[in-house]
């Protein structure tokens, strides 16, 4: 009856890096739509409901896969999160502390500003401008992804992976200023 | 089990895939599922067999809400419109609400009920059990299986065949004592589950399939005693959840509880009774309906003076209530990325939306007005049915579903700092890994704590288990590799499992969170509720005890095969003691084995015994590898140093090292 659509069984399940699982070039400059119809064709064929409760071989393989498909969906539907999967590729992981192969160390001057910005951030808060404080550290943020993105595209992959660790030096600032506005209301 | 590669890409592949229990029917019949709302103040049950529209089913009075309240009065439990009129009478005897207590231990209980809450016994698991009267003592998962073998009964006669499986809707917010304690309510009452769907998703599916479009839904679901926010996607076929958010303790009660003592105040009663509370909650809820449509009400209660409420009391006084489900609406807009404009409708959900302040507040909210064309009280139960019957074996022509996990799941590490695993909103199925290493040569064992929430401490967050993995080999510190997995499946049930990648002998470990209800209990629950139980249980422990032996079977075959020639590993009689215990092991799984669960668990245990002694030279040779080129005396000197820092440090705490 529903051997048609239950043939996801039959084909071999996605693998390789999260660009493989999802069919898709390993490209920064992918569109979202891209990424979303790759990933709902994918998803739709290799759901675990589309096999019967009692086949165990094929519902654990549909689950392995969806589980694949769905962690690559996670890593690069978002551009910062697709560049930092790059970064990955290209041997850096700013997940991990390794002095090799870990997260580059910031710059000293990128450190020193860091510095001046947080100074910066007690003002704002008891000057009360705190949406144009956050506005410039929003502009840094931008900088920041549109720098790694410039160094990705020449194949730099140790200076993109310095502007993603300052990129998440501005994010976390800016949940810090998020945070502040959630006690101050 | 899974393929581990370097770069990181492997998805887990751990899925423990239940051995089936006994298969005594065949548990899917196309046209043969059912979709069950359990709700907090109603439940429905609704069919849509072989691709039929769905239809609710109603009673011999045509009434399709069951009324979600049991009295324990009679002998015999009684469910729905006769024991909700009963519930004045014996307000401790007669339960409502029980959704509120799914999966909860006792200190969670902080809101108002009439019920006396049972003792904890000495060490008993932390499990809500209400007195109902004449010593009984009930589970909030028996009294959600009572009214569950209602509904089961009602859509056997309407199909005219037992239904073989349902799908049960659960606010897309619960968590995963709630989602287990639903679950082991199906099983208590004999259904097989084929899913827990999340009540807006059910929603959204029931409306989108109506539709028949595409497009970008909000869902806006408040129940009786539940508030969830959805965002949903229909797109090519698929239907994806976006977001979700919402209040696993926030619903249409809290508005009958703060206007039945709006109304005892008004009454000059400032100390009410039990009965006293009741009434006026009754009342309040009365008055609520018909002010729905009215603008003024008169209320009194048996024994109570005449009282009038007007619209605008009433909102004074839920108004504060409704205002904080307004807060996870726009969180979970921002956790789809989408902005309120962006939305083609606002589908509203549950009773509580008749509430026209309800009603305004959506509108404010989302800036447009929200659809209510199908019955709110019905809809959920719709889509449910949809799904069912899919999962059922029948091919309609429906969308696959992809829901998120509603909460993020995390480990307890250093500081009592949670590290999340699996975050809030991802999509599920997923699986997660991370590596933990040891401390010292000291450390064998690591305890596990597994959290679910969003915030940083884990005390702050609900702990779902803890475990002692033990164990683990005497290695220098930071060589053992504990790779911890979280799998979250279809349902957003998830299982843990941990083992060790440093020696080639793998132990996995695998644990269930361990709130509400043990495997155990509800075994036994359901034994009480079925005939030729026993058996099936007995299977189920048999077939578990096989896969435990096959692992150890294969693991230690696989370390003869790989150094068990290595000179000096492994002398002539111990290896043909293991060799013997390995045949006596593949003997045990063969079908003319033994048939007892303990015998084959003997055979494990004389091969695990047997091979203790290889196993741990080979984990030496490993260590002796490790330290190549270091005299004898630096390695005294490198133990010594562990033994200080060891003694300094908690030698149970785990340290992150990677994250995969």
């Amino acid at each position: 009856m529903a051997a048609e659509s239950r043939s996801a069984s039959k084909s071999s399940p996605p693998s390789g890096d999260h660009f493989a699982v999802l069919g898709l070039a390993a490209r920064h400059d992918l569109t979202r739509d891209e990424v979303e119809v790759a990933y709902l064709a994918l998803a739709k064929q290799w759901h675990p409901d589309r096999v019967g409760p009692d086949d165990l071989a094929a519902k654990r393989r549909s689950m392995e896969a969806s589980a694949a498909i769905n962690v690559a969906y996670r890593a690069l539907r978002d551009p910062v999160t697709r560049l930092e999967y790059l970064v990955k590729l290209g041997g850096v992981d700013l997940d991990s502390s390794d002095p090799k192969t870990g997260a580059p160390a910031p710059t000293q001057a990128f450190l020193v500003d860091m510095i001046e910005r947080r100074e910066g951030l007690s003002d704002a808060r008891q000057g009360g401008t705190l949406a144009g404080f956050r506005g410039e550290v929003e502009d840094a943020e931008e900088e920041a992804v549109d720098a790694a993105l410039a160094a990705i595209t020449e194949g730099d992959t140790p200076a993109a992976a310095q502007s993603l660790v300052q990129r998440r030096y501005w994010q976390r600032l800016l949940d810090e200023i998020d945070d502040t506005e959630h006690t101050s209301t | 089990m899974g393929i581990e590669d370097d770069d990181g890409n492997d998805t887990g592949a751990l899925f423990q895939i239940e051995e089936p229990v006994a298969p005594m029917r065949k548990t899917t019949v196309p046209g043969r599922g059912i979709g069950i709302d359990l709700g907090t103040t109603h439940s429905l049950v609704a069919v849509a067999p072989c691709g039929e529209a769905p239809r609710t089913l109603g009673d011999a009075d045509g009434r399709a809400l069951l009324p979600s309240v049991v009295s324990y009065i009679g002998e015999t439990p009684d469910v729905g419109w006769d024991a909700r009129a009963a519930q004045l009478s014996a307000p401790t005897r007669v339960v409502s609400s029980v959704k509120r207590f799914m999966g909860r231990g006792t200190a969670d209980i902080e809101f108002q009920h009439p019920y006396r809450i049972a003792a904890l016994g000495d060490g008993a698991a932390d499990v809500v059990r209400l007195e109902v009267g004449q010593g009984r003592v009930v589970t909030p998962m028996e009294v959600s299986a009572r009214i569950l073998e209602v509904l089961a009964a009602r859509a056997e006669e309407a199909l005219g065949e037992t239904p073989t499986g349902a799908v049960i809707t659960v606010p897309a917010y619960f968590d995963e004592a709630q989602r287990q304690a639903t679950k082991d309510a199906g099983r208590i009452a004999g259904l097989t589950v084929y899913r827990l769907l999340a009540e807006p998703t059910a929603a959204a599916l029931a409306y989108g399939l109506d539709k028949g479009g595409q497009g970008l839904f909000a869902v806006y679901d408040l129940g009786g005693g539940t508030f969830d926010i959805s965002v949903l996607r229909l797109r090519d076929g698929v239907f994806q959840v976006l977001a979700t958010g919402g209040d696993s303790a926030l619903g249409g009660d809290d508005f009958d509880r703060a206007v039945g003592e709006h109304l005892l105040r008004e009454a000059g009663v400032h100390t009410p009774t039990v009965l006293q509370r009741e009434q006026a909650r009754v009342a309040a809820r009365d008055a609520k309906e018909t002010l729905s449509t009215a603008e003024t009400v008169s209320v009194q209660w048996e024994g109570g003076p005449a009282l009038t409420l007007t619209r605008g009391q009433l909102n004074a006084v839920i108004g504060p209530i409704a205002e904080r489900t307004a807060a996870p609406c726009r969180g979970a807009l921002k956790d789809a990325g989408v902005r309120a404009r962006d939305l083609d409708g606002v589908v509203l959900v549950g009773g509580s939306t008749r509430t026209p302040l309800v009603r305004n507040l959506v509108e404010s909210i989302f800036r447009r007005k929200p659809l209510s064309d199908i019955d709110p009280d019905q809809v959920v139960a719709y889509g449910a049915a949809i799904v069912a019957d899919e999962l059922s074996g029948y091919a309609r022509e429906g969308a696959t579903l992809l829901d998120v996990a509603p909460l993020s799941l995390g480990l307890e590490t250093m500081g009592g700092i949670v590290e999340k695993i699996i975050p809030r909103n991802a999509a599920i199925p997923i699986a997660a890994r991370q590596v933990f290493t040891n401390y010292s040569e000291k450390q064998t064992g690591m305890m596990i704590h597994v959290v679910q929430g969003e915030r940083e401490l884990a005390d702050d967050c609900r702990s779902l288990a803890r475990f002692d993995l033990s164990g683990i080999p005497r290695l220098p510190p930071s060589m053992a590799r504990i790779e911890i997995t979280f799998e979250l499946d279809a349902d957003a049930l998830l299982t843990v499992t941990a083992r060790e990648l440093m020696t080639g002998v793998k132990q996995t470990v695998e644990v269930k969170p361990t709130y509400g209800l043990s495997d155990e209990d509800v075994d036994a629950l359901v034994i009480e509720s079925l005939d030729n139980a026993d058996e099936d249980f007995a299977r189920r422990n048999l077939a578990e005890a096989r896969v435990e032996l096959g692992r150890v079977v294969l693991a230690v075959s696989a370390a003869l095969t790989e150094v068990g020639d290595v000179e000096g590993i492994l002398v002539a009689e111990d290896r043909a003691a293991i060799v013997s215990a390995l045949a006596d092991g593949e003997a045990a799984m063969a079908p003319t084995g033994p048939t007892e669960h303990h015998e084959i668990v003997a055979v494990r245990e004389r091969l695990e015994h047997v091979s203790e002694a290889f196993a741990r030279r080979r984990m030496e040779r490993a260590l002796l590898a490790g330290m190549e080129g270091m005299s004898l005396s630096e390695v005294e000197n490198t133990i010594a140093a562990d033994d200080t820092l060891d003694a300094k440090r908690g030698s149970h705490e785990a340290e992150q090292i990677e994250k995969i």
